[in-house]
């Protein structure tokens, strides 16, 4: 499903990601996991396609495509979906506009018909439920006064209801409440299925007691330097990052 | 003398001529105000960065009939806008397109046309301040042909929002038109104006507005300008409130090749209400520019001013926002922004808070941005699967979408929105 190889990239003229290998295979889930500046943040904007990241070597395939030659929207049209760590307001937006307009543009680019307002609308109020949010929300601006944990539930129903090949969670467990949390992660677990891929990017190892990765990668100073199973992120836990070479970000637990 | 000019003139001789001895010398004295005043170029300070020299090269042809039938009447610009609504064309006044059957009893409609002597002095006296805003107002004075004189009476609330229709329709031409609204104690109004142009020739529409609101009245006017790209607009307008009385004047500048609005608005009672949010929208070559003034002359009265721009190619616009707080107008509360989205680097915007506050006892606000489009929105929008240039449209709308959605009235609310392409839905349909 996606390869990366040798992956650089810098932001302004800082190199961040200094050769990234990584394989991700349908059906699998990897948790990236690294202390602050390790260059997870960076790794899932490369992966979307965020400007202000110029990649400076190496390839990322996706499904036999170069997905960086792709752009954003096109990226997102194939079935990548990017969870924002922070999720944008954009007032004037209609959230319920946003999640047609971006369904129906990837049905489009999929050779499907676009779904009607009634098909559209009894679909969503079905993954609401889900996500166990109010159907008020539909008609709000697109994250316009949400809370963080109400942004973060609107990230993942965008995520269900697009869904994508390749999810890339980045930090979603952060600033959610331990309700929030397991909500959250009840929508990602009901979307792994056989076809489908994640990647959680996460400093914390909370969210992995949740959403069981099959791979742990730690990353820093811009590349992998370990990678292994779920019980990595246990040892993770109980070490810190300390060991990597990253003492003032060896704290993993929660605060 | 300009090409423009000599038009005006030839009008001007050809109505006092025609016209009995008061009107002759009221526009005698207009025009004679009009020339002392000058004609404005960009060496006065109110003209600074609005050029005149495209209009001053028109040889506009005005029609001093008042209502004269217009051939190939717009049936599809006025199509969608429902009854009761006042049209008119080129300036003239169209019985057979407009439709007024519906107002309720207490509003009442009549028309520079056919009142007698007196009625038309005290009409003259009304339009005075609108009139004296602009060498513009003293070009109406001396020019116009048809005016409407509307007035609502006390306790009368129209839920229906009025239309009044300018149309555009033949080019080359100027239309000099005045409307005068009354609305009496506790009388409600939604006026709603469409300035639609149908020629793809150039055109000049100089109206002239004047409002008084009597204690408790409350009235809405919601303009918009949808004229050709070779038109120009000048606008005066002119309100005057009086206790506890609300008005709320929306402003929406969508095309043409020029438009200057002039808009002063006058709290002189206690305890009165003003809300003046305008959108202007240039591209290449286009110029829109307001000019607002509030004046505070009375203790506890609020504003609330906001104007947003989109400006594109080497469109322009100028914003210059004076707020003028007396002495004595303590208690007040007023509010000013102007917010201008630049997306191009040819664009120019001019704005200008200019507060004037002379009270002690007051809380006045100011604000101004000038900036671009949201990296950080456009990208989020992408990543969901929405082309470039849809994600783009889609902000530039959310940025003016906020200035509709002030708009009381639901009906004129939702068609102004369908304007600006809105995609906030409130009924929950997608």
């Amino acid at each position: 499903m996606l390869s990366i190889k040798n992956l650089q990239a810098s932001v302004g003229d800082k190199a961040i990601l200094k050769g990234i290998n990584l394989e991700v295979k349908a059906g699998e889930v990897h948790a990236i996991m690294g202390p602050n500046g390790s260059g997870k943040s960076t790794l899932s904007n490369v992966l979307a396609g965020r400007e202000n990241t110029t990649v400076t070597g190496g390839s990322v395939t996706y499904q036999g495509k170069d997905l960086l030659a792709l752009a954003v929207e096109e990226r997102a049209r194939e079935g990548v979906f990017l969870a924002f760590q922070y999720p944008v307001e954009i007032p004037g937006v209609g959230n319920v506009y946003l999640l047609k307009a971006a369904l129906n543009a990837q049905r489009k680019h999929r050779g499907l018909p676009e779904l009607d307002a009634m098909d559209f609308l009894a679909l969503v109020k079905d993954k609401m439920k889900l996500m166990e949010m109010n159907e008020s929300m539909l008609y709000r601006a697109v994250n316009e006064g949400f809370s963080g944990g109400e942004k973060k539930r609107n990230e993942i129903l965008q995520m269900v209801v697009l869904e994508p090949s390749l999810a890339i969670l980045d930090e979603t467990d952060s600033g959610l409440d331990i309700d929030a949390l397991k909500v959250v992660s009840h929508g990602v677990n009901s979307l792994r299925s056989p076809e489908r891929a994640m990647i959680l990017v996460t400093h914390y190892q909370r969210l992995l007691d949740y959403i069981k990765p099959d791979f742990v990668h730690v990353l820093s100073d811009g590349r992998i330097q370990r990678s292994g199973g779920p019980e990595l992120a246990l040892e993770l836990e109980r070490e810190g990052y300390a060991w990597v070479g990253d003492a003032k970000n060896a704290g993993v637990v929660a605060p | 003398m300009n090409p423009f000019l000599a038009q005006c003139r030839a009008s001007f001789e050809a109505q006092a001529t025609q016209e009995g001895t008061v009107e002759g010398s009221q526009r005698q004295a207009e025009w004679t105000r009009f020339e002392a005043l000058g004609w404005p170029t960009t060496r006065l300070e109110d003209w600074k960065y609005t050029a005149l020299s495209g209009l001053e090269k028109l040889s506009l042809h005005h029609s001093i009939e008042p209502r004269e039938a217009v051939k190939g009447a717009p049936r599809a610009l006025l199509e969608g806008i429902p009854a009761p609504r006042l049209v008119f064309v080129d300036g003239m006044f169209q019985p057979d397109q407009s439709m007024i059957e519906g107002l309720p009893k207490g509003v009442h409609l009549r028309f520079w046309s056919e009142l007698d002597a007196r009625e038309r002095e005290r009409f003259t006296q009304k339009m005075a301040p609108a009139r004296a805003l602009t060498a513009f107002g003293a070009l109406n004075g001396a020019l116009f042909t048809e005016g409407i004189w509307i007035t609502v009476d006390a306790g009368c609330a129209l839920e229906t929002p009025l239309h009044l229709v300018k149309v555009s329709l033949t080019g080359q031409r100027m239309s000099h038109g005045a409307l005068l609204l009354e609305s009496e104690e506790n009388s409600e109004l939604t006026l709603r104006e469409h300035c639609l142009g149908s020629t793809d020739q150039p055109a000049h529409s100089n109206w002239v507005t004047a409002i008084e609101l009597a204690p408790q009245a409350r009235l809405t006017l919601v303009k918009v300008q949808q004229e050709g790209l070779l038109s120009y607009h000048t606008a005066a307008l002119h309100g005057l409130q009086r206790a506890g009385s609300q008005l709320q004047v929306f402003a929406f500048a969508l095309s043409g090749a020029l438009g200057r609005n002039d808009i002063t608005l006058r709290l002189i009672e206690p305890h009165a209400e003003c809300v003046l949010k305008g959108m202007y929208r240039v591209a290449d070559r286009a110029l829109q520019d307001f000019h607002t003034t509030i004046e505070h002359d009375s203790p506890h009265c609020t504003s609330d001013e906001c104007f947003k721009g989109v400006l594109e190619g080497s469109g322009k616009a100028v914003f210059n926002g004076r707020v003028r707080v007396a002495l004595d107008a303590q208690k007040t509360s007023s509010r000013q922004s102007n917010h201008n989205l630049l997306l191009s680097d040819k664009a120019e915007v001019n704005t200008k808070p200019q507060l004037e506050i002379f009270a002690d006892d007051v809380k006045c606000s100011h604000g101004t941005t000038v900036g671009q489009l949201d990296e950080e929105q456009w990208f989020y929008l992408r990543t969901r699967g929405i082309a470039a240039d849809l994600a783009r449209t889609l902000l530039i709308q959310a940025f003016t979408l906020e200035i509709a959605e002030a708009i009381p009235h639901v009906d004129v609310r939702a068609e102004v929105r369908r304007l600006l392409g809105g995609t906030v839905e409130e009924n929950g349909h997608v």
